[in-house]
């Protein structure tokens, strides 16, 4: 009897497991044209989802660029823990049977034809259009910056690439060895993991500490506005851990030029232009939405966001409000959080279940909190886990995990665990 | 948490471990082989299950121990790196798979051996 019983749980849980993955997998029947601009994170993991709950449908992904790169891991090869290789795939791995895949970018959007144009020329119509372009990496808008000055004279940023990671990481080892002063910071604009720079401080402290080299480095993290992190609490803890590690802050410091020959950087700040010299700098590029959406009409016409181009859209469905067969998705959506591959792995779902139940001839309901993580590493082998929604509210998946603690298991979900999950979204399976 | 169904679960797993899903499945499925063959080969012989079963355990939870503090290894930190309870509790919960593996071994060498003499004890 107690052997039956235990079979009933066990398949009782098992059940609640797959109607878990049930509920959210409707589909629908439709025979939509559905065109996804872009073949990133959000891209792949629509058109994976997509294709299986729309199996009519006629699916067609539209980029040029072949290589997939798990853009969470740059930190790790920032830290000389990871490979370029260990971030790098290809993306016909990805890229669903029965999705038309068009290697081209994206020229041009015609939301008024319903229509994408290709770099070729090529006019692509639809019937519905999900944005999932990505960002732009403007490191040309710093005076005197070019991503190809990365890994020379001091120069690094992670977020150029895997190799320029790693040239990263072998610069961080070189500054570390001779000494000097470190500058880090972030840019004024919308950005992706906004963690990221704060990471890489925290890397370059705990790597000079390791090899007693602390005392001969400076370091000091410029605050593009007066906190560290747009969370209150996170700011606040940044805050202490970094006086704690001896790392200097100035805020209100936004990144505007830096002079290679003579190692000097110039910030705006409210009291004007200030020139930092330094010895090793870790630039984070100014980020907008790429040409293509920033120059269609498909952009925010005004307030915060539209200087940048990012694409409008309703915050809780990331439904274009003038063009309503259009959604954005990832980082070039024109919402206030979510430039991250967590929010990516919320957002997909919402948008595929609404567009599954308005060709269902379903009301939509399903709505996107504005939900971001960010595995803040802090040292080599420590983590917080900070997870928020559109509120700044902290919203920690993991109740035993507590956000605002250095844990090694937070770091074990970063090293081991986002991977995995990653690789699972992008085939539509998390 | 909602979100970790077993199937999303087994996708998350299958994405990070590749080929070594099957391999690691493999190895738990020669495993628990043994150790079916092992309590049947105890029950024919008459020997009771208990004290091996018990070793077992022991053996295997020393093990898991000894292999908590490799865990942090394994994920490109220091033994240091644990500090609060939930990283040990998390990183014990990782160990006892090594920990299980030796449990198993031990416990089909010990459904091997031949039944002691009266008085001895299973050591």
């Amino acid at each position: 009897m107690k052997r039956r019983a235990f079979l009933a749980g066990a398949g009782t849980l098992m059940a609640s497991g797959f109607t878990a993955d049930a509920v959210s997998a409707q589909s629908s029947t439709s025979r939509a044209r559905v065109v996804i601009a872009g073949a990133g994170a959000a891209g792949l993991a629509l058109a994976s989802r997509l294709r299986r709950q729309m199996e009519n449908a006629t699916i067609i992904l539209i980029d040029g660029k072949k290589a997939h790169h798990f853009q969470p891991g740059y930190t790790l090869v920032g830290a000389g823990l990871w490979r370029p290789e260990d971030v790098t795939e290809a993306n016909a791995a990805y890229v669903p049977v029965g999705v038309e895949w068009i290697e081209q970018a994206v020229a041009e959007f015609d939301p008024a034809a319903n229509a994408v144009i290709t770099a070729s020329g090529q006019r692509v119509p639809y019937d519905f259009l999900f944005v999932a372009t990505g960002l732009k990496l403007d490191y040309q808008a710093v005076e005197g910056m070019d991503a190809g000055l990365i890994g020379k004279e001091g120069i690094t940023s992670i977020y150029a690439g895997p190799t320029e990671a790693a040239a990263s990481a072998a610069a961080i080892d070189r500054f570390i060895e001779v000494g000097g002063v470190g500058l880090f910071g972030r840019p004024q604009t919308e950005m992706k993991c906004a963690g990221a720079p704060l990471k890489i401080t925290f890397i370059t402290d705990d790597k000079a500490r390791r090899r007693n080299r602390r005392g001969g480095v400076k370091l000091i993290y410029n605050a593009h506005n007066p906190a560290l992190f747009a969370v209150p609490p996170v700011h606040e803890k940044v805050k202490s851990l970094f006086a704690a590690r001896d790392i200097a802050t100035n805020y209100n410091h936004v990144l505007k030029a830096i002079d290679p020959g003579t190692k000097e950087a110039t910030y705006a700040t409210p009291g004007g232009d200030v020139r930092l010299r330094y010895d090793f700098i870790h630039v984070v590029p100014p980020m907008r939405a790429p040409d293509a959406v920033r120059k269609s009409p498909l952009a925010w016409q005004s307030g915060p966001l539209a200087a940048d181009g990012w694409v409008e859209a309703e915050k809780a469905t990331l439904r274009h409000p003038r063009f309503s067969n259009v959604f954005a998705v990832g980082d070039v959506a024109g919402v206030p959080r979510g430039k991250t591959a967590a929010s990516v792995k919320w957002q997909v779902p919402v948008v595929v279940d609404n567009l599954i139940a308005e060709t269902a001839g379903r009301t939509p309901t399903a709505t996107y909190n504005g939900y971001t993580s960010c595995p803040m590493v802090t040292a080599y082998g420590k983590a917080m886990l900070i997870e928020f929604d559109y509120d700044g509210k902290l919203v920690p998946s993991f109740p035993f995990i507590p956000p605002l603690e250095e844990l090694w298991v937070s770091w074990l979900i970063e090293e081991k665990g986002l991977k995995g999950a990653y690789r699972a979204m992008l085939r539509g399976r998390a | 948490m909602s979100d970790f169904n077993p199937v999303t679960l087994f996708y998350i797993l299958h994405e990070s471990l590749g080929s070594w899903l099957w391999v690691l499945l493999a190895l738990a499925f020669v495993l628990l082989a043994g150790i079916v063959s092992g309590f049947v080969k105890l029950r024919r012989a008459g020997r009771t299950v208990a004290r091996p079963m018990l070793a077992a355990i022991a053996v295997g939870l020393i093990a898991a121990a000894v292999f908590t503090f490799a865990v942090p290894i394994w994920t490109l930190a220091d033994t240091g790196a644990l500090g609060a309870p939930v990283d040990y509790v998390i990183a014990f919960v990782l160990a006892l798979i090594p920990g299980a593996v030796v449990a198993s071994l031990v416990f089909m060498l010990a459904a091997r051996r031949r039944p002691m003499p009266d008085g001895a004890s299973f050591g």
